[in-house]
């Protein structure tokens, strides 16, 4: 027992960390040497970039893992004295949320709004997009006529009845995609597209983007909406049954003629209480400069969010496409009615 | 210890959200019938399993059995979700089995393991563990004289155990089972990927996706009220009943006999089933991912996260036993009738998704840090947000129950007896606790220790919220890549998470077992 109340202590002890150093340095004038990111990405790739901005500008970036969901509530509840510096998601939605929130200040960086486009960008630059992903089609090309594939709209035609895969509504990136599709057509065709969707379906909503793809190789489906990057991982997967079901499919960009294919953003955002708001800034920039966005972008197969910075063989490979250039607060502003859309048309 | 649940509690007050008449319209009352199917159906699955393992070892005698005592709790330490892609990871398209099924020429094709029926299968199988660990404490507590009787009178061994072994444990079993009701109510991570929606991913979805934190709370507290209703109906099965077992001089424990014939057959099948699906396979498989990474190994960063893990579980443990054993005596005592409601509803924490158990431990520490910043000028927030205290009040107002349950039916089966005598000797309430109740509640304190140290290893939710940054857990590591689609990464933790348990497991004594 003794023992017991040994390790209690030592576990209490070992993880209380260093608060004193936390806390004294926040005077005004010295040196920020941390920061505190709130994030919801947890790839490898991350870890060592964080480590690299540590070793070339001496900040310490302590790093908070959870679901965005939980991190804004974190951070609503924290209110002025939350230790939270950024919050780092992977879907434009949850930004705009915390920005409504009021979580967020606006990023005064001319480096920042000089690498990254508008559009991927808050209107008072209150968060940034730092990489892109696209919602596309992939397809069995023995199974599929290519000409037959033209837009997400298409995807309701009488054709494609039971050959359809796709996850579930609670997906975000399922939930995005249709809030664009709330934001250019209004709810009514969003709707009608949900439900036609609904009826096409190859099976019941399940799995994970990956699943889908292995699903059309089974011969579940013939065609899959999917994210970019989940296929670039596949076709790249050390276990060949995964290589196998990534390059037994083809990719389409769709609505090619028109608005373009649906882009989603992994970005940044500036905590409206950041104590330590210039070395979060700092952090910023760093992310959206060229050699690190290449970095950032490419070992998760994502498109780097500034143009500048060149994308990886394997997206090259499958060639350029027409984004749908709809300003990412639409995606925020919608996502509730795209979920409630699902909830009506029985998209499970 | 109930004030999370109080700050969720009265946030009800301020009514539902805009989108309830939405929800109650579109979705709730489908997502309630899909829970009740999984409660129900992982109730009897995982009884059944737990029962006839934990009966088959208790009573029988083969070769190995103390290996396979151990084997059949392990099942335990592989959190839900690792089993859900392990099974599909087996058995699904592009798997093992078509991978099998390539290589010996049939024609490949992999079983559709992600509905309903499957999610309950995953679930008993990592469940079951609870029911077998109650019910092992109330077997190897039964006296001998009672089998003699029951021989004398007549009974056969089929009948001695449906007649009088299965009536005395029943507070075990239920006890067990309402830990597994209780876990699966509060499992995500499974549900979602197989695409079931139950009402805990009810609640994720009105909160994360609608928006709507306080119909979110609603649904939250009328989980909280079907949990008060399963307490109390528990209680009404246990009625009036006494389980108490006087043990009389002698061999308290009937020997162990060795099966013959078809009852050979259904102790391997007993303990065989469990083992194989509930372990072999899962970890069969966890490890053909390890296999496939190329930069896997025990790397030291690993063991940091391990040794980390470890330390808080421990913590958390020795916290809830603690508390579990006042709760347990305080309210036994009767003095303290007060405490009576409250250990009720202390031990609900189980039951109350992680992540809304989160949201009130951080309301109600902020209270904490804005009475101080109020009235002291005090900037404290970094006590609570840089240390684990609060993690660890969280824990433990979380597995409060787990602890409680097993601790609950044991003291049941004691009785008052030995306790009344020792007072009747003179004997203070404290020192009759010391010399005699605690010695006889070891081996339940042990298996209580072990579950929270389980729980708390495997948990998810109140760790990623509330802990501090220079914390990680073998659980949020494998499940970070887990979420991402990165399984091949996301097996060393969740191997090492088993291996943790089952280092633990062989170097604790299970009470009695033991010392005999």
């Amino acid at each position: 027992m003794k023992l017991f109340i040994l390790f209690t202590f030592t576990a209490v002890l070992l993880s209380c960390g260093n608060p004193s150093s936390e806390s004294t340095t926040e005077g005004a004038g010295a040196e920020e040497k941390t920061v505190t990111l709130y994030t919801h990405r947890h790839y490898d790739v991350d870890k060592e970039i964080y480590a690299a901005f540590e070793k070339e500008t001496g900040i310490e970036v302590n790093v908070v893992k959870a679901g965005a969901d939980e991190l804004i509530q974190k951070m609503e509840i924290e209110g002025d004295q939350s230790p939270a510096d950024l919050l780092l998601t992977v879907d434009a939605g949850r930004l705009v949320r915390a920005h409504e929130k009021g979580l967020l200040q606006p990023i005064t960086s001319d480096v920042v709004s000089g690498s990254i486009p508008a559009y991927l960008r808050a209107e008072d630059d209150s968060w940034v997009g730092l990489t892109k992903r696209a919602r596309v089609i992939v397809y069995h090309p023995d199974r599929v006529d290519t000409s037959k594939l033209s837009t997400y709209e298409a995807l309701v035609d009488p054709e494609w009845k039971g050959r359809i895969l796709i996850r579930s509504s609670g997906n975000i990136y399922n939930q995005s995609l249709l809030a664009s599709i709330v934001a250019h057509a209004g709810e009514d065709a969003a709707k009608t597209w949900a439900e036609g969707m609904v009826t096409n379906f190859a099976r019941r909503p399940k799995g994970n983007d990956r699943d889908q793809v292995k699903a059309i190789l089974a011969g579940e489906g013939d065609l899959a909406v999917i994210n970019t990057y989940y296929l670039g991982l596949l076709r790249n997967a050390t276990d060949e049954q995964s290589a196998k079901a990534g390059n037994a499919v083809k990719i389409f960009f769709p609505n090619q003629d028109g608005r373009g294919t649906h882009v989603n953003i992994s970005g940044i955002g500036l905590a409206k209480y950041a104590p330590h708001a210039e070395a979060a800034t700092r952090l910023i920039e760093y992310l959206a400069s060229k050699p690190v966005q290449e970095r950032f972008a490419s070992i998760n197969y994502e498109y780097p969010a500034n143009p500048e910075a060149k994308i990886s063989e394997e997206l090259e490979s499958w060639g350029s496409f027409k984004e749908d250039k709809l300003p990412l607060t639409k995606l925020g502003e919608m996502n509730r009615a795209a979920v409630m859309t699902f909830d009506v048309a029985g998209w499970e | 210890m109930a004030i999370p649940l109080l700050v969720v509690l009265l946030s009800l007050a301020k009514g539902t959200g805009e989108t309830w008449a939405h929800l109650t319209r579109y979705f709730l009352l489908r997502y309630l019938g899909n829970s009740l199917v999984l409660v129900g159906g992982v109730g009897i699955l995982s009884t059944i399993l737990g029962v006839s393992a934990a009966w088959a070892v208790s009573r029988y005698a083969f070769p190995g059995r103390e290996l396979v005592v151990k084997l059949l709790y392990l099942p335990l330490a592989i959190p839900t979700y690792i089993m859900a892609y392990a099974y599909v990871g087996f058995l699904g398209n592009g798997g093992t089995l078509v991978r099998i099924e390539e290589m010996i020429g049939l024609s490949p094709s992999g079983i559709d393991f992600m509905n309903l029926g499957g999610l309950i299968w995953v679930l008993a199988l990592s469940l079951y563990p609870y029911v077998y660990a109650s019910c092992r404490v109330a077997f190897s507590g039964l006296p001998a004289s009672l089998r003699s009787a029951s021989a004398l009178l007549g009974a056969s061994g089929l009948r001695y155990f449906f007649t009088v072994a299965l009536p005395l444990a029943t507070p075990a079993i239920v006890g067990g089972v309402f830990l597994v009701t209780m876990e699966v109510l509060n499992d995500y991570g499974a549900a979602k990927y197989y695409g079931i929606n139950t009402f805990t991913t009810g609640i994720f979805r009105t909160w994360t996706a609608l928006e709507d934190l306080r119909s979110a709370t609603y649904l939250a507290a009328l989980l909280i009220l079907f949990v008060l209703v399963a307490v109390y109906l528990s209680r009404l099965a246990r009625g009036r009943r006494s389980f108490v077992t006087q043990s009389v001089s002698g061999s308290e424990c009937s020997a162990r006999i060795v099966a013959r014939g078809w009852r050979q057959w259904l102790v391997v099948g007993a303990v065989g089933t469990p083992l194989f699906f509930g372990l072999a396979l899962p970890l069969g498989q966890l490890l053909w991912w390890v296999s496939g990474e190329p930069a896997w190994g025990i790397s030291f960063s690993l063991a940091w996260v391990g040794l980390q893990s470890l330390l808080v579980a421990i913590a958390a443990a020795v916290a809830c036993l603690v508390l579990a054993l006042a709760l347990v005596f305080l309210s036994r005592w009767n003095q303290l009738d007060v405490l009576r409601p409250i250990s009720k509803l202390s031990v609900i924490g189980y039951a109350v998704p992680g992540a809304i158990i989160g949201i009130g431990t951080i309301g109600s520490s902020q209270l904490i840090v804005d009475f101080f910043a109020d009235n002291y000028g005090w900037r404290i927030g970094y006590l609570f947000y840089g240390s684990s205290l609060v993690l660890l009040y969280a824990y433990a107002f979380r597995f409060l129950a787990v602890a409680y349950h097993p601790l609950e039916a044991h003291c049941l089966k004691l009785g008052k007896p030995l306790a009344e005598a020792a007072y009747l000797l003179g004997d203070g309430k404290l020192r009759a606790l010391r010399n005699i109740e605690l010695p006889l509640l070891v081996p339940a304190m042990v298996s209580a220790l072990f579950l929270v140290f389980v729980d708390t290893l495997k948990e998810l939710p109140l760790t990623l919220i509330l802990k501090p940054y220079d914390l990680n857990t073998l659980s949020i590591a494998a499940y970070t890549y887990a979420e991402d689609e990165q399984l091949a990464k996301a097996a060393p933790p969740a191997l090492l998470l088993i291996l943790l348990v089952a280092i633990v497991l062989w170097s604790i004594s299970f009470g009695k077992e033991a010392k005999r």
